[in-house]
């Protein structure tokens, strides 16, 4: 759902990694505790768009980011329509969608590689009760590099179905944990193989 | 030195490998066989990853089956499959993993994992999405992550049968002239490979039935199928 790294040298491309989590973390409680009316909600969410353009990103980038969300816009929306009226599906779902939108943010401008040592750099502390940050950082990055993977293998069942037009439905999700698991021992094998296990 | 003595590994009560002896002094060593003949079992058997039921093996002067961490430091392994081996998002933070394995300091890391992956063409690389990366290139990859820590015997079990005809080619150069190793060790079905290393062996239903000048062993594989 949200876009990975796009390099380039805009301010917030500069800006330290923790620095922009930080941030994201205020700017999400802002937008969450401020942003109640529908005027403050519309205005968060042109806030987070002109944030966007810090960030180095035309609207071309942002559109297809929210066009990313549509199906959280969608039940959200129409589902607080329902219930709550318009002016309430408008105000929670623009907030959400700004918060998820500034998160997006951070990742188009922020390196993994970065990110992880900003988040290495938080969790220094947790070293007196026994947690190694540079262990969470390693799991987080074997799982973020198993991500492509995973999707390639939900693509390939796809595939495979399509190819032999049958509909596997619900079930696909058993082959596609098989293989999931055995990729996962193909990675055990590796760490093994490359003297990290 | 490559040294199986009566050689054997069951899994789950099936005999996979059963009593390989023999001696590769040899520095590129091709081993051939049908599918589930025991050849990529005997490459795993070489560093670690399967452990003998039977017998023994030594590698490098290194008992492998009592001591198979340093058996995986002096022997790399590269997979058919890069996915499976490249662990990390970006080609330079997986470089780096295994620069950081073999002692490198965290600082010098960007700067160095550029220059390995430069060596393999990859230089622009580095903090791209691996995923991104090319069939040919992610082997490269994998390639350089196992050559990065400079092991002295480099086995590779089929690495060229996923790639181009292109491909194939660069990554069996590099891997019969460009690893630095002493030994390395190729399981291939790519027989035109096989015969261009010092030797063969090749394995039949989990036994070791011929070795000696490739292009003998391969010659008698083919006449199999004539």
């Amino acid at each position: 759902m949200i876009a990975l790294y796009r390099p380039g040298r805009s301010l917030l491309h500069r800006l330290p990694a923790g620095v922009k989590l930080a941030g994201l973390a205020v700017l999400a409680v802002v937008t969450t505790l401020v942003a109640r009316t529908p005027l403050s909600a519309a205005i968060a969410l042109l806030a987070t768009v002109a944030l966007f353009a810090l960030g180095g990103s035309g609207p071309v980038t942002w559109a297809r980011q929210a066009w990313q969300l549509r199906w959280i816009i969608l039940v959200l929306g129409a589902s607080q329509w329902i219930f709550l009226g318009g002016a309430a599906a408008w105000t929670n779902t623009a907030r959400v969608v700004a918060v998820v939108l500034l998160a997006s943010i951070v990742t188009l401008t922020t390196r993994m590689g970065d990110m992880i040592d900003a988040l290495v750099a938080a969790l220094a502390p947790l070293r007196r009760v026994g947690v190694d940050p540079s262990r969470v950082a390693f799991t987080l990055s074997l799982a973020i590099s198993a991500v492509p993977v995973i999707a390639d293998l939900a693509q390939r069942i796809r595939d495979a179905q399509r190819a032999r037009g049958v509909r596997l439905g619900v079930r696909s999700v058993v082959t596609l944990l098989v293989l999931s698991l055995r990729h996962a021992d193909d990675m055990a094998d590796a760490l093994t193989a490359r003297g990290l296990a | 030195m490559i040294r199986a003595a009566g050689l054997g590994v069951d899994a789950d009560g099936v005999g996979i490998l059963d009593d390989v002896t023999i001696e590769l002094p040899q520095r590129t060593i091709a081993v051939i066989g049908a599918n589930g003949s025991g050849k990529s079992t005997f490459a795993r058997t070489l560093n670690g990853l399967v452990r003998p039921t039977r017998g023994s093996v030594e590698v490098a002067g290194i008992d492998v089956g009592s001591d198979p961490r340093s058996a995986r430091d002096a022997v790399g392994f590269l997979f058919s499959q890069p996915d499976a081996q490249i662990l990390m998002p970006t080609p330079g933070e997986d470089i780096g993993l295994s620069l950081r394995a073999a002692g490198v300091a965290r600082r010098d890391l960007p700067e160095r994992a550029r220059e390995e992956l430069a060596a393999f063409g990859l230089g622009d690389r580095a903090d791209q999405p691996a995923y991104s990366l090319s069939g040919g290139q992610k082997q490269l990859l994998a390639l350089a992550g196992v050559l990065v820590r400079r092991p002295r015997v480099v086995v590779a079990d089929e690495p060229t049968t996923l790639l181009d005809l292109g491909n194939a080619r660069r990554i069996a150069d590099l891997l019969l002239t460009g690893t630095g190793a002493e030994q390395v060790v190729i399981v291939t079905h790519d027989l035109e490979l096989a015969a261009r290393c010092d030797v063969a062996i090749r394995f039949d239903d989990g036994r070791l039935v011929d070795e000696g000048d490739p292009r003998d062993v391969v010659a008698s594989y083919r006449t199999e199928f004539a």
